[in-house]
């Protein structure tokens, strides 16, 4: 083990692999930043410009764009309000609110400091334990998956929002525009209507750009005065303290090691990922807060939650691909693509046959957690310009930007009409005061929940299995003790707000 | 109690906008939801049409069946919180839907103008669209001083020409093109 370790230090610290990691940290933040664009798109990117180089430093540039790109994510969600990325999509519970009040700059730091540790976390586990880990991630079976997803939706509902009825209703709807297209077992054409916009179904980035970029931007100008009379989006000044920040991030040791474990076994999970684990991250620090009530309008401990919960990910998502030759996510499955090119085969063979590599890996995860830290330190200011930039210029950008995200994703022009329709309808709920995230998570995992639930009664059409497996019962009862702690505490906002 | 007496009178003008508009979302909600329930009602019938499969016992349509007959129920809950709501609370004044778009008219503006850029989009191609759709935002959105009109020239050109060519020759993607191009 220490052979091999030393072997892929060696490797790493070239200063050919620094200066394509430190290109590619830089890369993830930006492309994470901009709405519609995900680390996934900035992965598929840099992939072929990896085709040169040697394999360790190819696959370590990637995973500074993966690493970089779980940072980046913040950027938008505090500034903006709109997620970069589907895993951030939790931080702009708090995040943005504090940016709102005046803070943007303490929202920043604190996400970044707290996106840090996350994958410094998820890369130290990833170090000890990605063996162990991976044989309990696999084990889950389709009645597991689809208990997950439950667990995750009725989680998402039941945190946003001032209705559990409404977050059930839009992550419901996110669930069923998923079925939009060919069904996923038997490739049946479904609700398309014979329209070729509707054969593909929605993409999810599709519906995450339309659903928060168009609906947040159009909320953004119908304050007519404050817009016509060029004012900002952050009107106090800002300031940027990220000394004081890592003090603050520091003060909440358990929430930031909690979120981090949540990242690291979600990540794990082949297909959760990121976006589940942000929000778990989060639910989990409401829990446990002894002042629930503050998240959601700028609590630090939901910033810090959230973005350590996602960060963790990129470590967890590597855990099952390395030890098993499974993909946690998208990312994870270019990761592997751009090894496989190299001619190096993935599986359980791959640390025996590819020690030096694998050792690599893990400390360019490392390498690449300290260096997004540094980027970010050095050019929050820069992003922090952002905020004086007024609205009549930021609007009309980022809606640019927002078209040309959903354009590129496959080079469809319907996919640009989907993105009005979506952006129309995300507008009509949330003025509605429906929340928008579980929407959207909705759409992300319906085709997972679906697939898990026909494979589990194909497998065996005894529908008890659910509540007999023991890890698809321990999801189903969390499921309802989230749904009984949401309406209890709804029931006791209720009462204290009644008048005596 | 004269103290009181300004917020008294605050408080009483608040209350009036509060029913006001709780009145009006309880109707919008209501249409929303029955407009919904009408629509999934159909699509709940249209997915009871799809083919079952002899290799499992869930078909195509059973997920989004299971799916639709659950969002009916929540539909039908909301109509019937937002109905107490509605006939809780007092009638509307007269002109809150006028009101309502006048003080909307920005976000409604912009909206118009982005459904014309993305109908522009195939027409004029990405970079003309994308100017016009710049230039004429930011004139609405209230630019006007020559110093802020030549930014966002800068800025249109940037992010329409600019961008085209980003795409189109670093991330070989190309944006659609028009008849102009």
């Amino acid at each position: 083990m220490t052979e091999a370790l030393f072997a892929g230090m060696d490797q790493l610290f070239t200063l050919s692999t620094m200066i394509t990691m430190l290109l590619g940290v830089v890369a993830g933040v930006i492309a994470a930043a901009i709405p519609g664009f995900t680390i996934t798109m900035a992965i598929v990117l840099t992939l072929p410009l990896t085709f040169t180089m040697e394999p360790l430093q190819g696959v370590a540039t990637m995973l500074a764009v993966y690493v970089g790109g779980y940072s980046g994510g913040l950027i938008s969600a505090a500034l903006l309000g709109i997620p970069g990325t589907p895993s951030s999509v939790a931080t702009t519970f708090d995040a943005f609110p504090m940016a709102r009040s005046g803070q943007p700059g303490r929202a920043l730091a604190l996400g970044i400091w707290a996106s840090f540790f996350g994958a410094l976390v998820s890369a130290i586990i990833l170090i000890i334990a990605a063996p162990p880990l991976a044989m309990i991630a696999v084990k889950l079976g389709a009645w597991e998956y689809f208990s997950l997803i439950i667990f995750a939706m009725t989680v998402v509902a039941s945190l946003v929002g001032k209705s559990m009825l409404k977050g059930l209703m839009t992550g419901l709807l996110g669930l069923f525009i998923a079925t939009v297209g060919a069904d996923p077992m038997m490739g049946v054409a479904r609700f398309t209507f014979d329209f070729e916009l509707l054969a593909n179904g929605f993409p999810f980035l599709v519906v995450l750009i339309g659903i928060f970029a168009v609906s947040q931007l159009l909320q953004e100008v119908e304050d007519a005065e404050q817009t016509k009379h060029g004012k900002q989006l952050i009107t106090a000044k800002v300031a940027f303290k990220p000394l004081d920040a890592l003090r603050e991030t520091l003060a909440h040791p358990v929430n930031l090691i909690r979120s981090s474990l949540v990242g690291v076994f979600i990540g794990a999970v082949p297909g959760a990922g990121g976006s589940i684990a942000n929000l778990l991250a989060y639910d989990q620090a409401k829990r446990a807060s002894k002042t629930p009530e503050r998240f959601g309008t700028g609590a630090p401990e939901g910033v810090i939650a959230s973005e350590s919960g996602n960060s963790a990910t990129s470590g967890g998502g590597l855990i099952p691909m390395i030890a098993l030759g499974i993909p946690g996510s998208a990312v994870d499955a270019v990761l592997m693509a751009s090894l496989m090119v190299h001619g190096i085969g993935i599986g359980p063979r791959l640390i025996l046959d590819h020690g030096d590599l694998v050792y690599g890996m893990f400390m360019a995860m490392l390498l690449a957690a300290f260096m997004v830290l540094v980027v970010c330190l050095f050019s929050m200011r820069f992003f922090l310009r952002v905020t004086d930039v007024p609205r009549s210029v930021i609007v009309p950008v980022v809606l640019v930007c927002c078209v040309v995200g959903a354009f590129a994703l496959h080079n469809r022009v319907t996919d640009i009409y989907l993105l009005l329709g979506v952006g129309i309808f995300g507008y009509i709920l949330s003025k509605l005061n429906y929340p928008l995230a579980p929407l959207v998570l909705g759409v992300i995992l319906g085709p997972i929940a679906e697939t898990n639930l026909r494979r589990a009664l194909m497998t065996d059409e005894n529908w008890t299995l659910f509540f007999t497996r023991p890890i698809s019962l321990t999801l189903l009862l969390l499921a309802a003790v989230s749904v009984a702690f949401a309406i209890r505490h709804r029931l006791r906002q209720r009462h204290a707000t009644r008048p005596a | 109690m004269s103290s009181q007496a300004p917020s008294q009178q605050t408080r009483s003008s608040d209350r009036v906008v509060d029913t006001d508009t709780r009145r009006a979302n309880a109707l919008a909600h209501l249409l929303l939801n029955g407009a919904l329930l009408a629509l999934f009602g159909a699509l709940f019938l249209r997915a009871g049409a799809l083919p079952s499969s002899m290799w499992e016992p869930l078909g195509a349509g059973s997920f989004p069946r299971l799916v639709l007959a659950c969002l009916m129920l929540i539909n039908l809950g909301i109509m019937a919180q937002e109905w107490r709501h509605y006939r809780g609370a007092p009638s509307a004044a007269a002109g809150l839907v006028k009101r309502w778009l006048w003080r909307h008219r920005l976000a409604l503006g912009v909206l118009a103008l982005f459904a014309l850029y993305i109908l522009g989009v195939p027409l004029l191609g990405f970079r003309l669209a994308s100017l016009t759709f710049l230039v004429l935002v930011q004139l609405a959105l209230g630019v006007r001083r020559p110093r802020s009109l030549a930014i966002a020239a800068a800025i249109a050109v940037t992010f329409s020409f600019g961008l085209d060519w980003l795409f189109r020759d670093v991330f070989i993607i190309s944006l659609p093109r028009g008849p102009f191009s």
